[in-house]
């Protein structure tokens, strides 16, 4: 950003090049909490005039911390691989609002069909490991053993 | 073992020993092996409360209390930094959760009968004064309204504002606040510094010259000590969690808390302040909150766990009576509007409230010797008024139960409880040397809350 100096004009941001993600929390947040991955230059009030201005969410509160991306990985000529760093910001909704991350991926309903089919699967999965496996009356030993 | 071993053979019919009495079932006088424990240094779960039941009876055993609470905060860990001024967001419900605390809105009914004599004695002559707005009888006093009003019905006005000097007051409380804003020739305050410049001494001018006027009516006052910006500490434990990090990592720890406040003035008497309710009394619901604390956000660090009730152990004067503060800058009313938070107002007085005075409560309880496994026998009563300089609060605590660890709080059905007020301004403005819009309703609170006294006095 260019340096504000006194009697300045006010800094104005027309459609931004940042982009915020909004994603599931690896520990359970309160629920007026919403996390996002945001852009390592944005800062704590452009967040809140990025969600206020353009998505009309009522801003409360925001938190941010910078996530270190591990630098332990090595690639196949032992270099280390950096995973790269990322910003976290945790917006508290204002006006009493909630949100609860929701599941992207839900268990669908199986019809007759694919059920059956998983059935048919399965039991012929296991029929071919018996027959893999040999006579349980042996014991697990092999069948070339013997006279 | 001979005596059993005596008796089985006894019953399956063949005697053995001529001497010994058939059906002898006194076991010998002193037992021939130590009572069979669990290890003190293993590491199992058994051992871990071996250790703490050790602990327990070394601190129920301290001689003095200074040496109950150096063994209560010997062990230092990392614990959250409770602030009672703070700008987090809904933060009056967390500290309720973790104090274990029932807000009830509204000043608890005084007692009837400290206040009709007053009444009595001063009301009939006053018939002909001017009446006192009698605005605060229905959040204040119903039961001084009701008593009186039964039995004085000509007299409707003055049954439900009993204080006569009332004038005199306010004119000392307009004094300092034109001392303080007008005629006092201050320079302009230093940036972020506006309450230490006219609040401040407005407040300390005013709480020490009511006390003083209002010391002839309430003895208690009068061998009272005011503190001028004391330290008022707690630490205490409740909840358990999991340690995520460490050389610890993976076991089951209490969640530690420490409280450390600095009042802008305070009262500490010698005398306890009345019950306002019996000790076991349920007036709401504490609220549950599943979450870590540390999403408040609160923070952890490892310090000093510190009890402190503003004076050490041996002062006389270790009950509390009442606390003033004052809130900084940075929790204003202006900078909440202007973020457009205008809930969060109340929530900053009653979360200020309701953690200072139970960190004051607990340490006057953890003075007199009580602590999480040996639980309060009484109430603990104190009051608190919180203001920005204009907008007045006023809290009123009782602490009914200290034991909020994760043992004792299972069957502990007692709850901490605190009444509490909206924030009232005291005046409008203050212009050309007069004092516009001033509310009496304020004043009588503080007059109120100034007179609460033991009811032997």
């Amino acid at each position: 950003y260019p340096l504000f100096q006194r009697g300045g004009p006010q800094l104005r941001i027309f459609r931004p090049n940042f982009f915020m993600l909004a994603v599931r929390p690896g520990v359970p947040q309160p629920e007026d909490t919403v996390q996002f991955r945001v852009s390592m230059e944005m800062t704590k009030l452009d967040i809140r005039n990025y969600l206020e201005r353009i998505y009309n969410v009522p801003v409360a509160a925001v938190r941010t911390r910078i996530q270190y991306g591990a630098n332990n990985k090595r690639n196949h000529r032992n270099q280390r691989v950096k995973k790269p760093d990322y910003k976290v910001a945790y917006v508290q909704l204002g006006q009493g609002q909630t949100f609860q991350f929701p599941n992207l991926f839900p268990e669908k309903e199986q019809d007759a069909e694919t059920r059956s089919f998983d059935d048919f699967r399965d039991k012929y999965m296991e029929k071919e490991k018996q027959k893999q496996e040999g006579d349980p009356r042996r014991g697990g030993v092999p069948d070339w053993f013997g006279l | 073992m001979a005596v059993v071993g005596a008796r089985r053979l006894l019953r399956s019919g063949r005697r053995w020993f001529s001497e010994t009495v058939p059906g002898d079932p006194s076991p010998p006088a002193s037992p021939l092996y130590p009572p069979v424990v669990a290890s003190i240094t293993a590491k199992s779960k058994a051992a871990k409360s071996r250790r703490l039941q050790r602990f327990n009876q070394r601190v129920h055993a301290a001689a003095t209390v200074e040496e109950k609470l150096r063994l209560y905060g010997k062990l230092q860990r990392p614990k959250y930094m409770v602030y009672p001024q703070t700008f987090a967001l809904n933060a009056d419900r967390w500290y309720r959760s973790f104090t274990r605390t029932v807000l009830v809105p509204g000043l608890p009914p005084r007692a009837a009968a400290a206040k009709s004599p007053v009444s009595a004695a001063e009301a009939t002559p006053e018939a002909g004064r001017a009446p006192e707005p009698p605005a605060e009888a229905a959040a204040e006093a119903p039961g001084v309204a009701e008593a009186p009003g039964a039995a004085k019905t000509p007299e409707p006005a003055t049954g439900a504002a009993p204080f006569p000097g009332i004038g005199e007051l306010r004119s000392l409380t307009c004094d300092a606040l034109l001392q303080e804003s007008f005629y006092q020739n201050k320079k302009r305050p230093f940036l972020y510094r506006d309450q230490d410049h006219t609040p401040g001494p407005f407040l300390t001018q005013l709480v020490s010259t009511l006390a003083a006027s209002l010391s002839v009516r309430n003895p208690l006052l009068a061998a009272s000590s005011l503190d001028l910006n004391p330290e008022v500490n707690y630490y205490w434990h409740h909840g358990e969690e999991v340690v995520v990090h460490g050389h610890r990592k993976g076991r089951v720890d209490p969640v530690r808390f420490q409280i450390d406040d600095n009042p802008h003035l305070q009262i500490r008497v010698p005398k306890q302040l009345p019950e306002v309710v019996p000790l076991e009394s349920d007036l709401g619901d504490v609220p549950v909150i599943d979450h870590k604390p540390s999403k408040l956000p609160l923070f952890k660090k490892q310090y000093e766990n510190k009890v402190f009730i503003g004076s050490k152990v041996a002062d006389p004067c270790c009950y509390g009576h009442t606390q003033f503060h004052l809130l900084p800058d940075k929790l204003k009313r202006e900078r909440f509007i202007r973020q457009r938070l205008e809930d969060q107002i109340e929530v900053v007085y009653r979360s200020n409230g309701i953690a200072s005075l139970f960190a004051w409560t607990a340490a006057q309880a953890m003075y007199q010797g009580f602590w999480n496994e040996a639980d309060v026998t009484r109430p603990f009563v104190s009051q608190a008024v919180v203001t920005d300089g204009k907008y007045f609060a006023f809290f009123c605590y009782q602490l009914n139960t200290l034991a909020l660890t994760a043992e004792t709080i299972k069957d502990n059905p007692r709850k901490n409880i605190c009444w509490g007020t909206d924030s009232m301004p005291l005046y409008d403005v203050v212009e050309d040397g007069n004092v516009k819009g001033f509310n009496d309703e304020v004043l009588l609170h503080l007059v109120n809350f100034l007179l609460n006294r033991p009811k032997e006095l």
